[in-house]
């Protein structure tokens, strides 16, 4: 009687925490973004956040030197490359005699084009997903410095703002962004020179896949000029779409003939390196009718 | 009790926050390690069913509720894991410490395998079936290979948390 009391209990209790998983995922397939577990996924984010920070900065260095590491091959590839286009660029600079005055005129358009944006949240990269299938990472700013859920989230300098993704959950002292590469990911976008436009989907591991494009549309990938995608502006029954337009999403890397004969397809290398994404900036809804780069 | 629950809370708190900042950049071909299936697995190795599939349970609902995906999905799948590995053990007879090791990465493999397949019934996994694949193997192999490392860890910790055996005379 003793000898399979043990088993019987063992039993009992994964039974009890099998149906209580399996009613957590009923309860939160029901309820969505609104019910009591998401309210503790908040909750759970809002607590870990300041510690998230602090690994964060204690580890970072640690982190990218392994991570260095572990792409040394390809940083010296990429080194010697970039060694070539710094010489090639200092000889062009050499021969310019008007470079100047160019550079004025453009740190003053550098300048106009940073009031494009000027209710956006600057934010740090306090931590990335914890799974190998949810690509996101977390921000140090939440509702208290104005980000909301929605608003769209952009890196780089003023003159080339690259889209990173969008805030999918907020803290009050934390946001999760959804980057461009995940999976439930979508945006529409604008192929360069007047190519068309389609939607962009996230593809986790992959890149991002841009479909609905006229199957008339001529993308040259052996030109000089690569062929870049843009956010595009829309309006549907008075509402705007989320995100600005004119911000680089990313650049062609392969045409995909489509089985449906009116459209075609193509894959979109995003624009950001999300490796290395440090810092970014938390647009305002209003930016949605502004203008970017591009 | 309380000095074991303080243990497991930290031991997973510290998984995840190593998971979501120092192994992002460390990954072994685009993938990452799973610390809290290696946990799981080490608890149920070292201490049974019952506490294989409480921890599992605990750490599985504790990253459920840090990721955008269906909540209590980790969680089943872990509390599964720590059960099926602590029921495991009596059929370990070996004295080798490659065993941990075997039974983590087989564990892990298993283990992610499943949480896909319940993804996919759930309409919540869209990549390849060669990206699963592929996930599963690396993260069994890189769990693999941080469980010489770890493993030692856990039983001190475990063994230290134990409560103590009070003899009377």
């Amino acid at each position: 009687m003793v000898t399979h009391s043990r088993p019987r209990g063992t039993r009992l209790l994964v039974v009890a925490l099998v149906s209580l998983s399996l009613v957590i995922i009923t309860l939160d397939y029901r309820e969505g973004d609104t019910g009591p577990l998401a309210e503790a996924g908040r909750w759970t984010q809002t607590t870990m956040a300041p510690l998230q920070r602090s690994v964060s900065t204690v580890t970072r260095p640690v982190g990218d030197f392994f991570s260095g590491l572990a792409h040394l091959p390809s940083l010296q590839r990429e080194n010697t490359d970039l060694r070539g286009q710094v010489a090639n660029l200092q000889a062009q600079i050499a021969g310019l005699a008007d470079v100047e005055e160019r550079a004025r005129t453009l740190a003053d358009l550098l300048g106009l084009q940073q009031q494009l944006f000027p209710t956006g949240v600057s934010a740090t990269v306090i931590a990335n997903g914890v799974s190998n299938f949810e690509w996101s990472v977390t921000i140090d700013k939440g509702s208290d410095a104005g980000i909301a859920e929605g608003q769209p989230v952009v890196a780089g300098s003023a003159a080339t703002p690259r889209l990173v993704g969008i805030v999918s959950q907020v803290t009050p002292i934390s946001a999760t962004i959804e980057l461009l590469i995940d999976q439930n990911f979508a945006v529409a976008g604008r192929l360069s020179s007047n190519l068309g436009t389609g939607l962009v989907q996230g593809q986790g591991e992959q890149d991002p896949r841009m479909d609905g494009i006229s199957q008339d549309a001529q993308i040259d990938l052996s030109g000089e000029r690569p062929v870049q995608v843009f956010t595009v502006s829309y309006e549907i029954n008075g509402q705007h779409g989320r995100y600005p337009p004119g911000i680089l999403i990313g650049e062609v890397s392969s045409v995909i003939q489509s089985t449906n004969a009116l459209e075609k397809a193509v894959t979109v290398r995003p624009a950001v390196d999300f490796s290395s994404l440090e810092y970014v900036l938390v647009l305002g809804t209003d930016a949605s009718q502004e203008g970017g780069g591009g | 009790m309380i000095r074991r629950v303080v243990s497991i809370a930290v031991v997973v708190i510290t998984a995840l926050l190593l998971q979501s900042t120092v192994f992002f950049r460390l990954q072994l071909l685009g993938v990452r390690p799973e610390l809290l299936y290696l946990v799981t697995i080490s608890f149920a190795l070292l201490e049974g069913p019952n506490e294989g599939a409480t921890v599992g349970f605990a750490g599985g609902l504790a990253q459920d509720f840090l990721m955008n995906q269906p909540k209590g999905l980790t969680a089943l799948t872990l509390t599964l894991l720590g059960y099926g590995v602590g029921m495991f053990r009596q059929f370990i007879v070996s004295p080798s410490p490659l065993v941990p090791t075997i039974v983590v990465g087989l564990g892990t493999a298993a283990g992610v395998a499943f949480y896909e397949i319940v993804s996919v019934l759930l309409g919540n996994f869209h990549e390849e079936a060669a990206y699963g694949v592929k996930v599963a193997l690396l993260t069994a192999a890189y769990n693999a290979v941080l469980t010489p490392i770890l493993y030692p860890l856990l039983r001190r910790i475990t063994e230290g948390s134990r409560p103590r055996r009070v003899v009377r005379f």
